[in-house]
């Protein structure tokens, strides 16, 4: 007797969508990192080769990126090419997906156990704030007054959408790159 | 559809009340225990509290096999591997922690060692690393504040690397909490004090901070009003056996809430101190407590404002309009704090502790900063807001 059963179509929907959300992400950290000060000096505290994942439990979905030094980030496309420094785990696709969709505020997925921290504390603060950073940036405002704790006070809108611009054509343009070389 | 959601997890057994030591070897048995080790540290056995624990266990024909009585204040992992040694070659089959946080995260570090098999105590550091059920564990409590009896949290300090292990895993949860007023009669009056307003503290964030859910705000709120109810009776009757009873009920009760909910600013703020200028830990809780609380308090004005209720009782409560019972609520701290300085000199401002000094105060922001409880904070603070509260706390 088959045991293998099909998943609806709303589940088939949501892991494409945390999917393709962590390739965004996984580049944008990247390109944040190259355009935002404060990023950057958020970053620049961890150790360089410090590797960071994002994934759904068990194996599922995830972004990979690197702390190249001097607080840049490379996104890696491919696996780990070392042990994994720090790693966000969703316990379930469905967790991941209510962040990614910016339904819940990742403080609150923290909060309500939704994730699992594998490393250090203190780096998945530091990580957290640097996606936080990252969400109010390439997120209108009121979405990301959904995904974030506080919206920065002090962060004016022509900033914001320099800074966006910058980080969508930076992320536009990784994509065409691997899409090349593949 | 509700968006609420939450987890909440407390295995252990609590025995609390008069004699209750006197239940230990019964419930060792009943979990195939016959070979116990007590691990502590000199203070507990120089006051004397090991006496009961050893006599109540060899009137019930239970030996005690082996008692380690030097854990430090800070335990590393060469005690705990000296432990581990210890507890193989008199091929002892559980532990009694008796002590406060040290002697009881020492006794969960053992433990895993001696469960999991090995040396290597820094393989099993973080969360959820540990799979399977450890060896018996009880905890015998001997302040009435830290609730490590019923949190599933070590810290460890590995002294060649110069960092603090922090393992994470359900099963570090004791088998057993034996709540004896005996064992806190003998605190000196400072100690309540600040052991006391850890408790208030975990009960206080527990309640107001992110993950707050119905049952931990149950234990939250009946611990606070258990500590202002019965720490004033304490200090100023040392040997109320009731009141000590009460004030070990609430840090137990503060533990399983917080334990369940986590905390916030405050415990950021502490352990950042705490590493810096190495204040006790109790006394971090209550030198900040007001100040956070002042910070979160348009954040936390709803649950902040019931806590009047517990915190001053019905009288208060219903005098005070519900516009005012934040401040009043903070206000009723202050008067608490303001309360143990005069009785024992308990400090309220950095500067007061004579132990901190301003220049420190950027280093503790910074590091408190990276502290995993701020995640758990209501509202958000960097590194600006934090050195503010800071200049709150100094002086006052």
């Amino acid at each position: 007797m088959a045991t293998k059963h099909l998943r609806p179509l709303g589940s088939k929907a949501k892991r494409l969508y945390v999917n393709i959300m962590f390739q965004v992400i996984g580049r944008a950290l990247q390109a944040v990192s190259e355009v935002d000060d404060e990023v950057c000096n958020e970053a620049r505290s961890l150790p360089t080769g410090f590797l960071f994942q994002m994934m759904v439990m068990p194996k599922g979905a995830g972004l990979l990126i690197e702390h190249v030094g001097d607080g840049r980030f490379k996104y890696h496309r491919k696996e780990a090419p070392r042990p994994i420094d720090l790693s966000i785990k969703f316990k379930h696709l469905e967790h991941a997906f209510l962040v990614l969709s910016f339904q819940e505020k990742t403080s609150v997925a923290f909060a309500n156990d939704r994730m699992l921290i594998d490393g250090d504390i203190s780096y998945a603060v530091r990580m957290t704030r640097i996606l936080n950073r990252l969400e109010v940036f390439i997120l209108p405002k009121l979405v990301a007054e959904r995904a974030v704790k506080a919206y920065p006070h002090n962060l004016q809108l022509p900033e914001k959408l320099i800074s966006a611009a910058r980080i969508y054509l930076k992320v536009a343009t990784h994509f065409i790159k691997t899409a090349r070389a593949s | 559809m509700s968006r609420h959601y939450y987890e909440f997890f407390c295995p252990v057994k609590v025995i609390a009340g008069r004699a209750a030591l006197e239940h230990i070897p019964y419930e060792l048995t009943s979990i195939g225990a016959k070979r116990p080790m007590i691990v502590t540290d000199k203070g507990v056995r120089a006051a004397g509290l090991l006496d009961p624990v050893i006599a109540t266990c060899e009137d019930s024909g239970l030996e005690i096999v082996c008692i380690f009585d030097d854990v430090p204040p800070d335990s590393s992992i060469s005690v705990v591997r000296t432990i581990a040694t210890l507890y193989r070659k008199e091929k002892c089959d559980s532990i009694i922690a008796v002590g406060g946080g040290s002697a009881i995260d020492t006794g969960k570090a053992v433990n895993i060692l001696v469960s999991e098999g090995g040396d290597d105590l820094a393989k099993y550091s973080g969360a959820g690393v540990i799979k399977h059920p450890l060896n018996p564990f009880f905890v015998v409590p001997t302040t009435a504040g830290t609730g490590s009896e019923v949190t599933s949290v070590a810290v460890i300090t590995d002294e060649e690397k110069g960092v603090k292990l922090p393992f994470t895993s359900s099963f570090l949860l004791p088998n057993a909490a034996i709540i004896d007023p005996r064992m806190t009669i003998t605190l000196p009056p400072h100690i309540t004090a600040a052991t006391a307003m850890d408790a208030m503290t975990h009960s206080v964030e527990a309640f107001t901070c992110m993950a707050k859910n119905p049952l931990s705000d149950a234990y939250a709120t009946a611990a606070i009003k258990k500590v202002s109810q019965f720490l004033p009776k304490v200090m100023n009757n040392p040997k109320d056996v009731d009141g000590r009873l009460e004030l070990a009920q609430a840090s137990t009760m503060a533990g399983i809430a917080f334990s369940n909910s986590m905390v916030g600013l405050v415990h950021a703020l502490g352990h950042a101190t705490g590493a810096i200028c190495h204040l006790p830990h109790g006394l971090c809780m209550s030198l900040y407590l007001p100040y956070v609380l002042e910070y979160n308090l348009e954040t936390v004005r709803q649950p902040l404002g019931e806590l009047l209720l517990y915190l001053e009782g019905p009288e208060v409560y219903s005098a005070t309009p519900s516009s005012r019972r934040a401040e009043a609520s903070i206000a009723a701290l202050r008067n608490m704090r303001n309360t143990l300085y005069q009785q024992c000199k308990l400090p309220r401002t950095l500067k007061e502790s004579g132990e901190v000094t301003y220049d420190q105060l950027a280093a503790i922001a910074k590091m408190a900063l990276d502290d995993g409880a701020i995640m758990f904070n209501p509202k958000e603070a960097d590194l600006k807001d934090v050195r503010a509260v800071l200049e709150n706390a100094w002086a006052g």
